[in-house]
Parts: C-alpha cells; structure tokens; sequence
C-alpha cells in the first residue's frame, strides 16, 4: 500500500484525543501520586507537599512500605487480598461461565431480554444494593428466615459477623455481570462450524467444550478475569459495609485508612504507587497472554 | 483527632492489587533500586521552607495556650451593621447544625446561608488553603488550632459581637486550647464511652470497657473506627490516662490489647453505632455521646428507649472532646459570621439545635435532670449528657507530634492488618 505524506501525519493524529486521555487521566494524576509519596511534610499544617522535581525524590518512607508489604504488617492484608479476589474470580467463572455459554448458545430471541436483566441491577446504585443485603442478612434477617424454614441450616447463620464468605460473596455479587459481558461476546462469536466439525469426527459434548469451545473463548475469559479483578483489587467499601472485622481487611481499606483516617498521606501514596505497579504488571501479563492467543487462532 | 464524631467516609477510588511470588520479587528489586538511589540524581538535598519564627505548640490542659496574633490578620472593628444580601458561607461536617436554626438566621437577616461539608478537618484544611475559596463560619476541632492559627486561616473574634458566649460553660468561656476566646467559642461537647443493648447486656461491669472483652457477645462487638479513640479505649481500660502518650511500649499494649479483641469476640469497627445498637447488629458497642442520644431515634418501631444504654466511667476519667465555631481569615461577611455565632450560642437556638444533631451545646442550660425533663434523652441515658464535672476530670485526645501520630497510626494499621 502506498502512502501519502498526508496519511502519515494523519494516522497518528488519529491517537491524539486517546494519547491526550491516558496522559490526563492516567499519567498526570500517576506523577501526582508520586510527587506526594516521594515528598516532604509541610512544616506548619503537616499536610504532604507534593515534590514535583524527581531529583528532589525522598525514597525512605517509600522503603519502609516496600518492607512492611514483604515482611511486615502489610504482607498478611496483600496475601488476604489475594485470597479473596482469587477465590471471587473463580466463584464468578463457575457461575459466570454457564450464564454466558447459555446466552450465547441457547438464549434464542430471548437474548437480548435476559442481557437485560443481567445487567439490570446497575440501574440501582451498588452502595444502595449493598446496604439492602446488610437489611437481608441480618441474624433475623429474610435470608436466615428462609434457610431456617428449609432446614439448610439449624441457627441463624452469623452472616454479618466479620464472615470472609460473605465478603467474597459480596465482591462477586459486585462483579459477575462484569464477568458476563465480555465472555458473552467471545462465546458469541465462536464458530459454530467448528462445534459442528468436532462433533463430526466423533467427540463428545463434552470433550467438544473441554477442547474446542474452552480453548477459544481463553481471550475472552482473559479480559473478563482482569475486568473483574481490577476493581476487586481496590474494592474496600464492599469489605466495609458487609464485615468491618479485621480478619478481613483488604488492602484498599488500608489504603483508604492512611488517606482520610489518620494524618500520614504519603504512606497511602506510596501503597497506591506499589499497588498500581503489580496491576501493571497484571496488565503486561494480559496484553501478552492475549495477543499470543490472537497469534495461535490467526 | 483522627476521625471526629461527625466524620463520615464517601467511597474513595483506590486502585489496588496483589502480589503474586514473580510480583514480589519485581516488589524486591524496585525497593533495591528505591533503597540504593541508584534511580541518577534522585534524594538530593533541597533547602525546604522552615517554619518562620513560629513555633507549633501542642497545647494540653496543664499547658494553656494563648494562641499568637498577627498584625496582617486583624479582627473586625467593634459596632459595624451586618452586612446586606448575599450568601453567608458554612463550613462544616454534614448533619452537624440545624437547617431550620440557620433558616430562621437567615430570614430574619435578609441573607441566604449556604452550607459546605467536609469530611475530615484535614480535608477542610485543605479547602481553606485554596486561594479564592471564601468561608464565613468554621467548625474547626480544638486539636488543630495551633496549625491552622499559625498559618493564618483565621481571624480573630470580636468579642463585642458575641454577648452570648456568657452561656457557655465557665471553663470553656477561656480555654486552655485558646486562652481567652481569642479565635474561637465553644459549639459542641461530646464523651466516648461504650453503648450497649440493655436487653442483652446481663450487667455493666465496674470497668465497663470490659463488655467489648465479653465472649458471650461474640461477633457483636463493635469498636470505633478511629486509631486515637480505639487506642485511647484499650489504654483507658488499663487504668493508663494520658491518651496523649507518645511512649512506643504503652501504644503497643493497646495495640495488643486491641488485637486480643480479634481471638476474643471476632471484634468489629465502626463509627455507626447510632444505627447498629438499636437495629440490634451490635450488642456493644464502643461509641460516641452523641451515638446514644440519635440512637433513641433509629429504634425499630415497637421498642423502647429503655433497651439502650450507655457506660461512661463513673470517676470521669474517660475520653471527652468538644468542637468550636471560628472566623476564616477569608470571610466575606464576618459581621453577620459573628451574629449567627452569637445566635448559636443563644440557650434555645442551641438546644434547637441539638435536637437535631444529637451533639448537646457546651452550655450551662443542658443538665441530665433538664434533658430528661424536657424529653431530649430518656431516663436511663442521663450517662450521655455531658456536664462541665466531666469536662474537667476527662481526657482528651490532642494533637501529637509527628513521630508521636506516625507510632498511633501504625499500631493502628497493625491492629486492622488482622494477624
């Protein structure tokens, strides 16, 4: 293809307006961040000063939250973190999964209407489902009524009691239709010919999912598991509305701790700085993992 | 204080993750290359500004302070008519003054008053500092006047102005965080003690901070969300009084202590006990005056007052605060800042007022049996009602120096870690 000197210059400035929105909402604002976990306090209201000029960095109090986060006092609420957020991704992959498979498959005319309703909970604030949950789960709440009646269970289950379970139920009530949507889409677009093929040579149902239909929905389940991931990473108002109890404190409540709850703002920089870097590196992990994915099916 | 009676959190976006094994290892090397400086050029000294002359004094009942004036910060000159028209500006924590106290303020002024929320006084700070916003009216907590005087955020009161300050209690009329009333007057006063559902609690033990210790209400127990009031409980219980302490082996036994709640009842934080003693998800429940008294008001329907109560150490020697009102430096209109002050500070316009936040003026007015009487508490929460005998006898949490707040944050931080 030949190319015009017009073109050229008119390709990248194609990228301005998205270069211009990751410089103002991602760069700038990560700098600023910087600037205040490597600044200096200042001297009468003790607030943080941002320190714009790199080669003024101070990297000690940096350090020490590096430290704490690998061996200290930190380490237990990242390894929590992890835990919750892992155990909520595959909880929203076993649920999530036969959702999106049935819509893409089997939902007929009425796809659209169940994508709907799905989705229909956004049209109520999360802070407002949440706070009906707390009113559900109570000790005497409809949820216990309901499992008392049926015999599931003998007492009242102490849903609200600092219960981990309910904090990682919580966080995948949050964000399963996050899970959903973007697995729907790749389930939606795989060819059937190929499903159709499978079953030609003689494989199972089964086995036709396990080798066929798993292996090529793998982008999809990628971007639905770093959709969902991310803001559960970060997630704490969901911790503290349903536990409160320090057996389940996640890192964001941490963070949310040092930036409104005490007087030392610059540690909550410095934690969002760290915590950023691992998404970052979360993030490489996808892009890579993904486009080697798009190379094997092309 | 870390987080004020009528702080109250709005969800804040924060990007977090967590590591994987190769992710800590990529953690390690960064925190090599931070540690070594090898990143070129990076922690060179630069000269930072230094406080000018002034010295932060942390002020402290037995050390009174007469907070400085500035010659450039004058206060208003005494007789001026009220300004005309316009917006009266309020800065405060929500729900914590009466819209229709400020409405009939305004109306009979001929002025609109606006009211602005904050969520925490460092937050506030902030705001104020901001070149080209304007504030007539301020509700700044004792423990940070020191700073926010020193860097000339507020103007001094004319006491012309303000007749009523006769009302308050004597002892806050001048006091020890502002030696004669030059900056502020007294607005609300509070104490922290422990709220508890009476129809579950068998019997208040004579350390009453041993009922957040009682395994028979495991999973309901809740202390407040707030590093100095917690930490401040677990040293109180342990007979230790000053809770302005800056000694690493006292923090560290409250923070243990703290932590014993863990293993002991499953311990919970909050800062809503007002709603989660008389839903009943609490059954105790470290909290504030001011919890007890809104807590009358959230009962389920059907159920009495009788069911709340509320502990406060019987020889007063627990945590007690109180809040002030003040002038910005930035005031547009500090005439009729100074009337509504006065007007707040009338004996009905405050009790008005405390009907609707919970919170009881530092008035000479309020009395247990009064309160009673005139149905702001029932009978068996008179414990609420603060009166000057505890303001004197209690503790109070003020502000410490940084190394001092860097030790109670990360106890804290420690404690909310769970291990």
């Amino acid at each position: 293809m030949r190319e015009s000197r017009s073109g050229r210059r008119l390709w990248p400035a194609l990228a301005a307006p998205g270069t211009l929105w990751l410089l103002a909402l991602f760069a700038v604002p990560f700098y600023a961040i910087a600037a205040v976990a490597f600044g200096y306090p200042d001297p009468i209201f003790r607030s943080p000063v941002p320190e714009w000029d790199p080669r003024y960095w101070d990297f000690t109090l940096f350090t020490e939250v590096v430290q704490r986060s690998l061996t200290g006092d930190l380490r237990p609420v990242f390894v929590r973190t992890l835990l919750f957020v892992g155990l909520a991704l595959l909880l929203c992959f076993l649920i999530g999964y036969p959702v999106a498979y049935y819509l893409a498959r089997y939902a007929g005319r009425r796809r659209g209407l169940l994508l709907a309703l799905i989705l229909a909970p956004w049209w109520i604030n999360y802070i407002t489902r949440m706070l009906a949950w707390l009113s559900l789960l109570q000790d005497d709440g409809y949820v216990n009524d309901a499992l008392i009646a049926l015999r599931i269970v003998p007492d009242p289950v102490r849903w609200l009691s600092g219960n981990p379970y309910t904090v990682v139920l919580a966080l995948v009530y949050g964000y399963v239709p996050f899970f959903i949507v973007p697995l729907y889409a790749t389930l939606d677009r795989i060819d059937s010919r190929l499903l159709d093929a499978s079953r030609d040579l003689g494989v199972g149902g089964f086995r036709t999912f396990l080798h066929v239909t798993l292996p090529l929905s793998r982008s999809g389940l990628m971007t639905a598991a770093v959709v969902t991931a991310l803001p559960m990473f970060g997630d704490y108002f969901t911790n503290t509305l349903v536990s409160g109890s320090p057996t389940t404190t996640m890192i964001g409540n941490q963070i949310e701790f040092y930036l409104l709850g005490g007087s030392r703002k610059e540690i909550g920089a410095s934690l969002v700085l760290i915590l950023s870097f691992m998404l970052m590196a979360l993030m490489a992990y996808y892009l890579i993992s993904s486009q080697r994915a798009n190379r094997e099916t092309s | 204080m870390a987080f004020h009676p009528r702080e109250t959190r709005g969800p804040l976006i924060a990007s977090g993750a967590s590591p994987t094994r190769r992710q800590f290892l990529q953690l390690g090397a960064l925190a090599a290359v931070a540690g070594t400086g090898v990143l070129a050029g990076c922690g060179r000294e630069r000269p930072r500004p230094t406080p000018t002359g002034e010295q932060i004094v942390l002020s402290r009942p037995n050390r009174p302070t007469r907070l400085p004036l500035h010659s450039d910060v004058p206060a208003i000159a005494s007789g001026l008519a009220p300004e005309k028209g316009g917006t009266l500006k309020v800065f405060n924590y929500a729900e914590y003054l009466s819209p229709d106290v400020i409405k009939a303020f305004g109306d009979k002024n001929g002025v609109k008053v606006e009211i602005t929320t904050f969520t925490t006084q460092d937050e506030a700070i902030a705001k104020l500092r901001t070149s080209g916003t304007n504030f007539d009216l301020y509700f700044p907590t004792p423990d940070i006047l020191a700073k926010i005087v020193a860097g000339k955020l507020l103007q001094p009161l004319n006491p012309s102005y303000l007749p009523n300050l006769r009302n308050a209690w004597p002892k806050l009329q001048d006091p020890f965080y502002d030696q004669g009333s030059q900056y502020t007057v007294p607005y609300t006063a509070y104490t922290t003690g422990i709220g508890y559902r009476a129809d579950r609690v068998k019997s208040v033990p004579t350390n009453g901070y041993d009922l957040l210790y009682d395994a028979s209400h495991q999973g309901k127990v809740y202390i407040l969300d707030d590093y100095r009031e917690a930490l401040t409980m677990a040293m109180l219980r342990a007979g230790q009084t000053d809770v302005n302490t800056e000694d690493p082996a006292v923090i560290k036994a409250a923070g243990a202590s703290l932590a014993s709640l863990v293993n002991a009842v499953n311990v919970k934080v909050g800062i809503t006990a007002y709603q989660l003693v008389p839903e009943g998800q609490a059954d105790v429940h470290h909290c504030w005056s001011g919890d007890i008294v809104n807590a009358q008001y959230y009962l389920p329907e059907g159920t009495g007052a009788e069911v709340l109560g509320y502990w406060y150490p019987a020889h007063r020697k627990g945590a007690v605060g109180t809040d002030t009102m003040a002038i910005p430096r930035s005031a547009q209109k500090p005439v009729l800042a100074h009337m509504l002050i006065n007007h707040i500070l009338d004996n009905d316009v405050a009790l008005e007022n405390f009907s609707f936040t919970g919170y009881q003026p530092a008035l000479s007015v309020v009395t247990p049996e009064k309160m009673v009487a005139d149905e702001y508490v029932a009978e068996n929460l008179t414990s609420a009602i603060v009166t000057p005998a505890h303001y004197t006898d209690g503790l109070q949490e003020l502000q410490l120096s940084p190394a001092g707040e860097a030790l109670w944050t990360d106890e804290w931080a420690k404690f909310k870690a769970g291990q």
